[in-house]
């Protein structure tokens, strides 16, 4: 009777406006760990090859794990099944039809022909449907080249056309829709797999697209014209196997065969994302994932793929003196390090700041750092602020995500405290969305109400509410929860931790996390995660930078030295009057804004730069093009101040690889040692550092060479 | 060493271990790891119980002609010395497109060297570079074997191995329509 009224009651609360998804009851849920152990597995046979699968897996995946690839185009891993586009349909003996290998689970014994004349037919008749309603546009198409349609048809589609109904009724024409400046859409193109529309109200969480029509009337769209509001909606253009769905920032801009790709590492959010940069003619064209499953699965968010426009515009291409009038105007690298070595050299130590940013890559982080203590100074900081009250930054796990990003996926609940995971760091949020689809997991908030595409606990907006948590004293079901899950996560975000609040909250979180670790009886859990927001952060702490410019700024430092600092929180009105002010990095932003001596750096698509990622993670960058004009590798500029200028040509002609390669790993954490540093050789005679007070400028400088 | 990456992956939790890059060693090609031997080795009985005579004709016929097993071609390969010693080589599999889904031309390693400058020729329009190495592409069926080409050529090496491999789950069509649970679709 009860589960009755459940069934009856289901399609009225469908009707009530809510995605069915986010209503399923918070009781009678299975812990993964609970769920009964894998009974024998199956046993059947891929065109004579015999493979044993647990029970409930699908032929197309049975015969993926032979290597056998069936052809699909509704089909994709990390969506749930769709079973619509019959590309997959395969000959299974004593089976009077084919049948879709996609959906179809394994049977004892069951023998599949992939590679029939019934399976070949089969495909070829599916392949004849599709292109009769499908455009002839491959020319000006922009999935050309990597089009999963074209592919297919090239190999299971029949040589000669039988489509003769071009002057009676004619293909169907679809009229396109709008879903925003990001995405392109050609629905004429559609084939209806429904990737898009699985991907949007799955991973993406935002339920906005859907079908309407039946047979040659079937539109996908978004009902009424909307855009397609959500921080992962790039992805749908990955997915589009035809060019139904192509990106519009990158419409008519190359073919797949002409650009390059150059394996690489986001670092436009903490995560620090696969990607593979496509490149043509020293310009960076787009960005595509590149799957890790540890990471980014095989998703991107929105503001990785699309921002790369930003790597041709307000670029800085020379470096840059201020005038006497106060402009900056374009000088040689020569004048401009000696400028720059000067202010360094007369500014007392304790005067002297050096402040990094959030796109700094961890040599150029190592190599400042070094330049500062080498003058004496021990004021090197990030931008971001972190407490340094108790333990501060000197444990790792203080400020990183101990639970790594992979695993957050298996947590039973998840406690998010003042992050909205949402956009700060969109693809662990995707991993939040799919243990709260799949694995059942619940996840509860204190901070603002904010829409994460998932159902979620809203405890409340204080932070007071953390103490409660911490000392147990709050009777909120969200703590019981928590408390009696096997694997919690708890997330605090790093951008709360600026308040004034900040420290009191990062304690209290801390305690709490302990509290849950110390009952947990996987020891191998981690509970405690903080969120950064930026790429750099982590690795400057490792390093030994101070998070927080707060304090320094109030000692009224005579030089700072801005290490792509851009988020303004060093302006000129909290400079003293005669304070030098050097920047170094890539863009023409907030930190160039108040230059005396602009230094051009490279970007992250330019260098070869390791960034460590919010679950501590060292990844490199590989250059895929050369940073624009006279701007040079970051780490390199700072080294021509430290080093003695003899040894500065003498380093060149050292082999890259070699000071690269001093690059270390130390658990996790880099560090650079370079060669150079008091093992001058003799024979160049007695160096003259450019810091030091004789020191001529010579043309036959480094940089009058390169 | 690949399967030390490996197992090293599979015991800790954090998988961290997997995205490490090995970097080169000059000793990797030089002797088997005694460590890694479980035992002493087994001595036939027919060694034993073999004649002083039998035993030294044996010996005569067992000596070998031992070639150092690390070759180094770089001094003779012809590639200009800044090549050598410059670049840096980075050995991984080929990422899926993930633009489609076809991944027939992904089962191999390849190694590629770093990018250097490229421009567009002014005649054609077309991309130039002056760089010899920029389409030296070549393909391995294992990881040892690129390490092996990388060190007889003197290139410094390093290994790019993220996990790629998703976790086997069964797929299921029901799961769509179950009406007790999230993974329930509401738009078909």
């Amino acid at each position: 009777m009860w589960s009755l009224q459940r069934m009856l009651r289901q399609p009225l609360s469908r009707a009530l406006a809510l995605s069915p998804s986010r209503l399923a009851p918070l009781t009678a849920r299975k812990f993964a760990d609970q769920v009964q152990a894998q009974p024998d597995n199956v046993e059947l046979f891929i065109d004579d090859k015999p493979v044993s699968v647990p029970p409930g897996t699908t032929v197309l995946q049975a015969a993926a794990q032979i290597g056998v690839e069936i052809p699909r185009f509704c089909y994709h891993e990390r969506l749930a099944v769709a079973g619509n586009c019959r590309m997959c349909l395969v000959e299974v003996e004593k089976s009077p039809k084919p049948i879709a290998a996609c959906a179809m689970p394994v049977m004892k014994g069951m023998r599949v022909k992939t590679n029939s004349d019934l399976t070949r037919k089969a495909r070829e008749g599916v392949m004849e449907f599709l292109l009769v309603n499908h455009p002839l546009d491959c020319p000006i198409c922009d999935q050309g080249g990597e089009c999963d349609l074209q592919d297919q048809s090239m190999a299971f589609g029949s040589d000669k056309s039988r489509f003769t109904d071009i002057h009676f009724s004619g293909k169907r024409a679809v009229e396109d829709k709008d879903v925003g400046p990001l995405i392109k859409t050609i629905m004429t193109r559609c084939i209806h797999c429904t990737r898009c529309i699985r991907f949007a109200s799955e991973v993406a969480g935002v339920d906005d697209f859907g079908t309407t029509g039946r047979g040659t009337d079937m539109q996908v769209g978004t009902y009424v014209e909307k855009m397609f509001l959500s921080e992962l909606s790039g992805n749908i253009i990955d997915l589009c196997p035809v060019g139904a769905l192509t990106s519009k920032p990158y419409s008519f801009a190359a073919r797949p065969w002409e650009t390059r790709r150059i394996d690489s590492v986001d670092v436009l959010d903490p995560l620090g994302s696969n990607i593979v940069v496509a490149t043509r003619t020293n310009e960076v064209l787009r960005i595509l994932p590149r799957t890790n499953e540890e990471i980014n699965e095989e998703w991107l968010s929105d503001k990785s793929r699309f921002a790369c426009d930003g790597l041709k515009r307000q670029r800085l291409v020379t470096p840059m003196i201020a005038d006497s009038r106060g402009n900056l105007t374009p000088v040689e690298w020569e004048e401009a390090i000696v400028a720059a070595a000067r202010a360094l050299r007369d500014c007392p130590p304790n005067k002297l700041l050096a402040v990094a940013g959030e796109l700094a890559d961890a040599e150029s982080l190592v190599a400042l750092k070094d330049l500062v203590n080498r003058l004496g100074s021990e004021n090197a900081c990030t931008e971001q602020y972190f407490p340094l009250e108790g333990a501060g930054t000197d444990l790792r796990s203080s400020y990183v995500l101990n639970t790594k990003i992979a695993n957050v996926e298996d947590a039973d609940f998840v406690l998010l405290i003042g992050t909205n995971v949402r956009f700060e760091a969109p693809l662990l949020n995707a991993r939040i969305r799919k243990a709260f689809i799949h694995k059942e997991t619940d996840i509860a908030s204190i901070g603002p109400k904010v829409d994460l595409t998932y159902e979620y606990i809203h405890v409340g907006d204080s932070a007071s509410i953390v103490k409660d948590f911490a000392t147990g004293s709050s009777s909120h079901e969200a703590l019981k929860r928590l408390e009696s899950a096997k694997r919690p996560v708890v997330i605090i975000g790093a951008d709360q931790l600026k308040t004034p609040e900040g420290p009191a909250l990062l304690a209290y979180t801390q305690e709490l996390a302990l509290r849950l670790q110390d009952k947990l009886a996987d020891k191998e859990w981690k509970v405690l995660n903080v969120l950064q927001r930026t790429a750099s952060q982590v690795a400057a702490l490792d390093i030994g930078y101070t998070p927080g410019v707060g304090k320094y700024l109030q000692d009224g430092p005579k030089v700072v030295f801005l290490l792509g600092a851009d988020a303004g929180v060093v302006t000129r009105e909290a400079l003293p009057k005669d304070c030098v002010v050097i920047y170094q990095g890539h863009h023409g932003d907030a930190g160039a804004a108040i230059a005396d001596i602009v230094l051009p750096g490279a970007a992250y698509t330019e260098k070869r730069g390791t960034f460590v990622n919010a679950e501590g993670r060292a990844q490199q960058t590989l250059p895929a093009v050369t940073p624009p004009g006279k701007a040079r590798e970051d780490w390199k500029i700072i080294r021509e101040f430290q080093i003695p200028r003899f040894c500065a040509a003498w380093i060149q002609r050292l082999p890259a690889t070699r000071l690269m390669s001093s690059v270390h790993l130390v658990g996790g954490r880099p560090m650079l040692r370079l060669p150079v540093r008091g093992a001058i050789p003799a024979f160049l005679g007695t160096p003259t550092s450019i810091l030091s007070p004789n020191y001529v400028p010579d043309c036959h400088s480094s940089f009058a060479t390169r | 060493m690949l399967q030390a990456i490996g197992a090293a992956a599979r015991l800790s939790r954090t998988g961290l271990s997997r995205s490490l890059p090995a970097f080169s060693t000059s000793s990797r090609l030089s002797a088997e790891d005694p460590a890694r031997r479980k035992e002493a080795p087994i001595i036939d009985n027919e060694t034993v119980f073999a004649t002083p005579e039998e035993a030294k004709e044996k010996m005569t016929q067992a000596v070998a002609i031992t070639v150092p097993t690390k070759v180094d071609l770089s001094s003779i390969s012809g590639v200009p010395e800044e090549h050598v010693k410059n670049r840096r080589v980075r050995i991984y599999q080929p990422p899926k497109n993930a633009m489609q889904s076809g991944t027939n031309n992904i089962h191999h390693w390849e190694m590629e060297f770093d990018t250097r400058q490229r421009w567009e020729n002014p005649l054609m329009g077309w991309t130039s570079t002056g760089d010899p190495l920029s389409n030296l592409k070549i393909q391995f069926t294992s990881p040892e074997e690129a390490i092996e080409h990388c060190e007889k050529n003197g290139w410094i090496w390093f290994l790019d191995v993220p996990k790629i491999e998703k976790d086997f789950k069964p797929k299921n069509y029901g799961v769509n329509f179950a009406w007790n649970r999230r993974t329930r679709v509401s738009t078909k």
